[in-house]
């Protein structure tokens, strides 16, 4: 049994990953999207390091929350339309691995590329070298929440308007947003930002399993 | 012999229409039943519910397990194809096959055997790039990866041609031989042995 839901997981990894692959605007979409909202404020406010420094941590959040909602209604949309869905609930495995295979998918391809983006944005905003590794923990640990928050969110929105699933989502993104800007900026600040990043930690631990099992349901719905 | 699925008085109701009504069936092995019924007569939505992706308003599905006992949930895989086919467009034909979890373990000639057996020899084209019934080979492909007990098919015979509905009804044969079951949909009697009911 075991052995037979590794399989799964792994083969919806890799069919996954090599059509991500293929299509290579899945994950160069949210990336350029990330780093020209970024570059867009040195543009607009000026080249001053201390004012663009003190905007970095939320600059850069708001920037990878929304450019990780870019390709949030495309984690099921494409397995409903050709069928593939059906296979996942008629096997006889718990959904809850598509489900987690999915969300982890959606990490590869947007959390990865923006956490990886961040340290470029990082140093166009000033943000000085001792910030780096609490923005990057906080954007792993933030931009995974963000993905099991967009696979309720794209479930929910199944079949309809695409950007239904983003507007699903947004509200429930603002802890991971606060939580996330508190890390950089208590950093900034030479503070303790550990309790922020344990918040965020408990979050993404809760939510791996209830987010995934309640996105289950949402894409139950669509078959009634 | 005893029915690896049992179906009785089923039925289905959204929004105070009945999608299909009292709908009874047995499925023994080896043997096939014909679901016949015009469009929208819900084929489509009997076939999700004997699977549990509909919840039925009315009836029974029971399922036989290797002990002989029957159960109100699915006791074993069974293979389904909807109007959609589970076919991806930026995989080839011999991907769609191969990374699919019934071919695992499967060396690269089994598939390209399975592949040239429903006359498939494009096997490195991109499914976007084939007609609907070199999908619908793609489709049946899949069905000599594994024996399943039964195997849910929506509509098998549209969108063929001669050549192709021969083959169909020539692997039914053959995996009904094997003690494996169908249950297909259509709009009209098929040239397939079967037990027919209309919906």
């Amino acid at each position: 049994m075991h052995s037979s839901l590794f399989d799964s997981l792994s083969i919806i990894l890799k069919r996954d990953l090599m059509i991500a692959f293929r299509r290579s605007s899945t994950y160069i979409t949210p990336l350029i999207f990330f780093l020209i909202v970024v570059t867009f404020f040195p543009l607009a406010l000026g080249p001053q390091e201390s004012l663009l420094s003190s905007l970095a941590p939320g600059v850069i959040w708001i920037a990878a929350l929304l450019a990780s909602l870019l390709a949030v209604e495309t984690i099921f949309s494409e397995d409903f339309r050709d069928g593939t869905l059906d296979d996942f609930f008629i096997s006889l495995e718990p959904s809850f691995i598509l489900v987690f295979a999915k969300v982890m998918i959606h990490w590869l391809i947007t959390g990865l590329p923006i956490l990886v983006a961040s340290s470029i944005a990082a140093i166009i905003l000033y943000l000085p070298l001792d910030s780096f590794i609490p923005m990057l923990l906080s954007l792993l640990l933030g931009t995974s929440f963000m993905s099991l928050l967009g696979a309720l969110g794209a479930a929910l929105a199944l079949g309809k308007s695409a950007i239904l699933s983003a507007i699903i989502v947004l509200p429930f993104s603002v802890p991971t947003l606060l939580m996330g800007t508190s890390v950089i900026t208590s950093s900034l600040n030479n503070q303790d930002f550990s309790g922020f990043l344990m918040i965020m930690g408990a979050m993404l631990a809760l939510g791996i399993p209830g987010l995934c099992l309640l996105t289950v349901e949402a894409l139950l719905l669509n078959y009634e | 012999m005893l029915p690896n699925l049992k179906v009785e008085n089923l039925s289905c109701v959204r929004s105070d229409k009945a999608i299909f009504d009292e709908v009874s069936f047995d499925v023994l092995p080896g043997q096939n039943i014909e679901i016949i019924g015009s469009n929208g007569s819900g084929k489509t939505t009997l076939l999700r519910t004997l699977l549990g992706l509909i919840t039925q308003d009315k009836g029974e599905i029971v399922w036989l397990d290797d002990a002989g006992k029957y159960h109100n949930y699915r006791t074993f895989e069974c293979l389904y194809q909807g109007h959609q086919l589970g076919i991806k467009n930026l995989l080839t034909v011999f991907e769609n096959l191969n990374i699919t979890k019934h071919a695992k373990g499967m060396s690269q000639e089994d598939i390209y055997k399975h592949l040239e057996r429903v006359g498939l020899s494009n096997v490195n084209e991109f499914a976007s790039n084939i007609s609907v019934g070199q999908r619908k080979r793609i489709a049946m492909a899949k069905w000599l990866l594994k024996e399943f007990k039964i195997y849910f098919i929506d509509e098998p015979f549209s969108a063929l041609d001669d050549t192709a509905t021969l083959l169909i009804e020539k692997l039914i044969k053959e995996l009904n031989a094997k003690g494996c079951s169908f249950v297909i949909t259509g709009h009209r009697p098929s040239g397939i042995e079967a037990t027919r009911v209309e919906i």
